[in-house]
């Protein structure tokens, strides 16, 4: 359970948004709304502990995240706007280190049936990918983390129909595992157990 | 058990890149090849000359080269966000750097291990001055290793100026200088002191390094 108090931002010295009080709790989907240069982004950064709050706390299952941050990041997955996959390295060699990195218990074969379901070439370069295909390959990341919070920046951005309806379907599938989710889009999605923040509601005019 | 996975994860992906990109350690050792050429055609074939300024060539041509691979140590990690991944993984920035700095170290510095020894049959040197040179150097191109890293931490958000970041190395690099060329030319009995003062100039910069760079991405992370 993520729970966020009286969380406020300023960037040189001009307040970005304040007094944003939400908490998400297991099945919960939150999306953040809003127009471009509202500041989603930036809260998604903040909620993952990259940037530093004017004021406010946060709190992860009780407990203040600015001291318990090895447990908040061990039960929470950050995909960024931009991508962290490496041009010189395969898809795969991409995939395999990530699973190293986060010590993650995937199997081989997970990870084979997750390129087929994306239409992935698991020995084509990320260099050679198209933006839509490195998205994807950054999502694969949810999967391979497998950890309960997933904050992600614009997760639609670049994808076709089906792989859209893929992720949909990825979210509902972790939020009946008691997972939580919290995103930042420009688009409506269709989801159940989800609640909307209008950025705007508390952006400082 | 999980640090040393992630630690050795990055280490083993490291070692991918690097070899992919093959052609940039070969550039810089090039760049130190030629730039010795160039000094031997531009003073011309005095012997008496090189005897003097051989040493201080090698070494100013390492710095040279070394501020080359300045924008290889933390700007892509960076700017794809992979700095970010490593910290979520559960490690602090300054067991990144440390990360950083060693394998920048093998890749990037040793190398030359090989490359200084034909440089010095090009400018002459005598073979006993060339392996004390290659003493100092194993001593010495760590900390150069440590002011690119703390130089390149520095300059993460300047994507303006290249040349400060070069600047912030050559000034902090003086002492190195001094102390390694010094050692190579003096009379035996002042070699040891020397080589103890080069020694802890080295164990200064590694404890220092972590943390400077640590706090220099630090901040960085927090101004994007």
């Amino acid at each position: 359970m993520l729970l966020v108090n009286n969380l406020s931002f300023a960037r040189n010295d001009k307040e970005i948004f304040k007094d944003l009080d939400f908490s998400v709790g297991p099945k919960r989907i939150i999306h953040i709304a809003g127009r471009n240069g509202i500041g989603k982004t930036t809260l998604i950064k903040i909620l993952a502990n990259i940037l530093i709050p004017k004021t406010g706390e946060i709190y992860w299952n009780g407990k203040n995240v600015k001291k318990n941050l090895r447990d908040f990041f061990k039960n929470s997955t950050l995909i960024m706007d931009i991508h962290t996959s490496k041009s010189e390295l395969t898809v795969f060699e991409n995939t395999i280190f990530w699973k190293r990195l986060f010590s993650s218990k995937i199997k081989q074969t997970e990870l084979e049936s997750i390129f087929k379901i994306l239409s992935l070439n698991k020995n084509s370069k990320a260099g050679f990918l198209s933006k839509g295909e490195i998205k994807k390959l950054e999502l694969c990341r949810l999967i391979i983390e497998q950890k309960k919070l997933w904050l992600l920046d614009e997760p639609y951005v670049g994808l076709d129909e089906s792989s859209i309806k893929l992720i949909n379907e990825t979210f509902n599938n972790h939020i009946e595992n008691e997972g939580m989710i919290i995103f930042s889009s420009n688009s409506q999605p269709q989801l159940k157990n989800m609640d909307t923040i209008h950025l705007e509601n508390y952006a400082n005019n | 058990m999980q640090t040393i996975n992630s630690i050795l994860a990055i280490f083993y992906r490291e070692y991918k890149i690097t070899f992919r990109n093959f052609n940039d350690i070969f550039t810089i050792l090039v760049f130190f090849l030629l730039g010795i050429l160039i000094f031997v055609f531009s003073i011309g074939p005095n012997k008496e000359i090189f005897n003097y300024i051989s040493i201080g060539i090698i070494w100013t041509l390492l710095l040279l080269s070394t501020n080359l691979s300045i924008n290889k140590f933390y700007k892509n990690d960076f700017k794809d966000g992979n700095i970010i991944l490593f910290y979520m993984s559960g490690l602090s920035f300054e067991v990144i750097v440390l990360i950083k700095l060693i394998t920048m170290w093998v890749f990037f510095q040793l190398p030359f291990v090989i490359i200084i020894p034909i440089a010095s049959l090009i400018l002459d040197i005598d073979t006993e001055k060339i392996l004390l040179n290659l003493y100092v150097f194993l001593i010495g191109s760590p900390i150069l290793t440590s002011l690119a890293s703390i130089s390149g931490s520095m300059n993460l958000l300047n994507n303006r100026n290249f040349a400060i970041s070069s600047i912030i190395i050559m000034i902090l690099s003086i002492p190195l200088i001094i102390f390694s060329v010094g050692i190579v030319s003096a009379t035996p009995e002042l070699i040891e002191p020397q080589l103890n003062i080069l020694i802890g100039i080295l164990f200064l910069f590694l404890a220092i390094t972590p943390w400077a760079s640590a706090a220099c991405i630090k901040i960085s992370l927090r101004n994007i």
